[in-house]
């Protein structure tokens, strides 16, 4: 009750115009490369191996409501993996989509650290395929999967470089996800049988974990992003195993912009409250 | 300027080490198999022992099967030898749809079609029916055979996509024969949504097409409940309801063999000719390590009254019918012969409601 009290306190202020508050959002454009490694055992029973590459989009920025504490993060993910079989004569692709939304409450510690922790929501589309394979080519996948976020942030400086590190980490708790029955051919839904498809998703039958490492050099207007990904991505229906594991060096740019309209300036009274840095 | 102190350090380590455990504890495990002999032997035996739907129906006893084949390798075989081995074991399975593909070699079951009559000449149709005079496209030819009142279709492969205009166009250019020949010999199937397409220029409402099943685990017995599917008329295209005889051989197979078995059931149309070849079964695809793949039967397919076709769907009764070698000789086909006489009597017998309906 005391800490609605404030908020609104603090909500009153803001709109008397006695402190105005800007809430930089902070936009990084990424791409990734690495390694991956398959299994779909709908589609063969063998561990593919080869290269994954992604283009990434991230935007954060302070919340309205309460802007010290919390954060929101909308991301967008769209990755591509060619892998071959042990023999080195198949492929499999995999590419997937992922759009996620996320707030995390931040806890401020000394030395430039800050700890972040919330949830977010998200949908991943996607398809493995096989192209050798007859009436069993492609592997659709599907989740809609609330997770748990959180983060870990340093914001320093190494000599007279300002950067910041981050390693963020993600993992579904819950949700849903599609998936066909052990033999079940896309024929037969496409027939009309859809029973059984969506299942019910919690660690245990489909474990996701995104590792993320960043580092913003911040250079000066636009800084540079680079780091690694370590997502894992593992899932159980109908005896079904769907696995992929992709190893990412990420690179890319992120930008701090506000956005300013015909009436609000920024003064001396601003406060500018960002999202990361 | 901040730095990081020794605690902090130790704890971020903690995490991200706990982080990428669980990363890799996480994961669910999957079967391996080593890539030697004995290992391939192993991933093919399982991928057909966890997958393939008929070891019950075709009363085949695989863990014997496996025992017996696993014994008889020798370690000293090239690749040659193995691969053949392989594929003896596969051809105990009796199925047109089971093959092992290699990068030298593809096995095939080839008994359910050669211990029996061709029963097909296509160069007799050609030159002495058609008069190498005939329209072609979508994987089929036709031609209207006006001297003797009926249409003849010839659809070869269902591998073959054809556009619907087509279809109405080659139906509504026969529309004045007493009846249609659809001759299916020979054609070894393809895409069953062709089966569909096909089909539905031929009834007039829903009909229910069969049954189909999956495997819902490893057991040679954990198959889903049977699921009926319908095939719907071609609206606004042309649907011919006059009478059809469907020419079939032993080489009619899979998706030809399920065309066949939906179209027995319509009233105006009959099966003439030899049973087909079966393949009910829809193929799934496996691999095993040396990179060698392997496709066999996964997916029963039943027909309209829940009989399994695997073996073959039989003509309507009274209209069994062979080729007739001697008049073979003298270049006549005996079964598309009887097929024509079976439309143009149906058409003395019964003129009245049947028609060729084109809703534009």
């Amino acid at each position: 009750m005391r800490r609605i009290l404030c908020s609104l306190a603090a909500a009153l202020a803001l709109t008397l115009g006695a402190q105005t508050v800007e809430r930089p959002v902070l936009s990084s454009y990424t791409v990734e490369a690495g390694s991956a490694h398959l299994v779909e055992t709908y589609l063969s029973p063998l561990k593919y191996s080869g290269w994954g590459t992604a283009l990434g989009y991230e935007r954060m920025q302070a919340m309205r409501f309460d802007p010290d504490r919390w954060t929101m993060q909308l991301r967008g993910r769209l990755g591509l993996q060619g892998t071959r079989n042990p023999a080195r004569n198949a492929t499999m692709w995999d590419v997937d989509l992922e759009l996620a939304w996320g707030m995390m409450r931040r806890f401020r510690l000394p030395e430039g650290f800050t700890i972040m922790a919330g949830g977010s929501t998200g949908v991943d589309a996607g398809v493995f395929y096989n192209a050798r394979n007859s009436n069993n080519p492609a592997a659709a996948k599907a989740a809609w999967t609330v997770r748990a976020l959180g983060a870990a942030v340093w914001n320093g400086r190494v000599g007279r470089l300002p950067l910041c590190l981050r390693y963020q980490a993600e993992l579904p708790l819950a949700g849903m996800f599609f998936s066909p029955e052990y033999g079940e051919l896309y024929y037969e839904i496409y027939l009309g049988n859809h029973k059984g498809l969506l299942r019910g998703a919690w660690p245990g039958n489909y474990f996701r974990l995104n590792n993320l490492l960043t580092c913003d050099l911040r250079l000066g207007r636009t800084n540079l992003r680079v780091g690694y990904r370590f997502d894992v991505l593992s899932t159980k229906a109908s005896r079904i195993v769907t696995r992929r594991i992709g190893h990412y060096f990420v690179f890319g740019i992120a930008n701090e912009w506000i956005s300013l309209g015909a009436r609000n300036t920024l003064s001396e009274k601003t406060r500018i409250i960002n999202a990361l840095y | 300027m901040p730095c990081i102190d020794m605690s902090t350090q130790k704890i971020l380590a903690a995490l991200l080490a706990a982080s990428v455990c669980m990363g890799v504890g996480g994961c669910h495990s999957v079967e391996s198999w080593d890539n030697d002999m004995y290992g391939n032997f192993d991933a093919l035996w399982t991928a057909l022992d966890e997958h393939y739907c008929f070891f019950e129906s075709k009363d085949v006893d695989w863990e014997e099967t496996g025992r017996r084949y696993r014994a008889g390798i020798d370690p000293e075989w090239d690749y040659h030898q193995f691969f053949d081995h392989c594929s003896a074991m596969l051809a105990e399975l009796k199925d047109g749809h089971t093959n092992l593909v290699s990068w030298f070699d593809v096995s095939y079951y080839r008994k359910w079609w050669s211990d029996y009559p061709q029963n097909f000449n296509l160069r007799i149709i050609q030159e002495n029916y058609l008069g190498f005079d005939y329209h072609s496209g979508g994987g089929m030819i036709y031609k209207l055979l006006e001297d003797r009142k009926v249409g003849y279709m010839r659809y070869s492969s269902f591998a073959a996509g054809f556009g619907e205009s087509f279809v109405d166009d080659m139906l509504y250019s026969m529309r004045e024969a007493d009846g249609l020949v659809i001759d299916v010999r020979d054609n070894g199937g393809g895409d069953m949504t062709n089966v569909e397409k096909l089909v539905a220029h031929f009834i007039n409402e829903p009909v229910l097409a069969g049954y189909i099943s999956h495997k819902t685990g490893p057991g040679h017995n954990d198959f889903s409940e049977p699921y009926p599917f319908t095939y719907e008329p071609a609206v606004k295209h042309v649907r011919w309801l006059k009478p059809v005889v469907v020419l079939t051989n032993r080489s009619t197979f899979s998706a030809a063999n399920t065309f066949v078995s939906v179209m027995k059931y319509l009233p105006h149309v009959v099966i003439a000719g030899a049973t087909t070849g079966g393949g009910c079964g829809m193929p799934f695809s496996s691999e095993i390590p040396c990179g060698w793949s392997v496709r066999f039967s996964s997916c029963p397919v039943y027909d309209a009254e829940m009989n399994l076709t695997e073996h073959g769907v039989e003509p309507t009764k009274g209209a069994e019918v062979e080729m007739d070698p001697e008049a073979e000789a003298r270049g006549e086909d005996t079964m598309l012969e009887f097929a024509i006489a079976l439309l143009n009597s149906a058409a003395e017998d019964d003129s009245e409601s049947r028609s060729v309906i084109w809703e534009q």
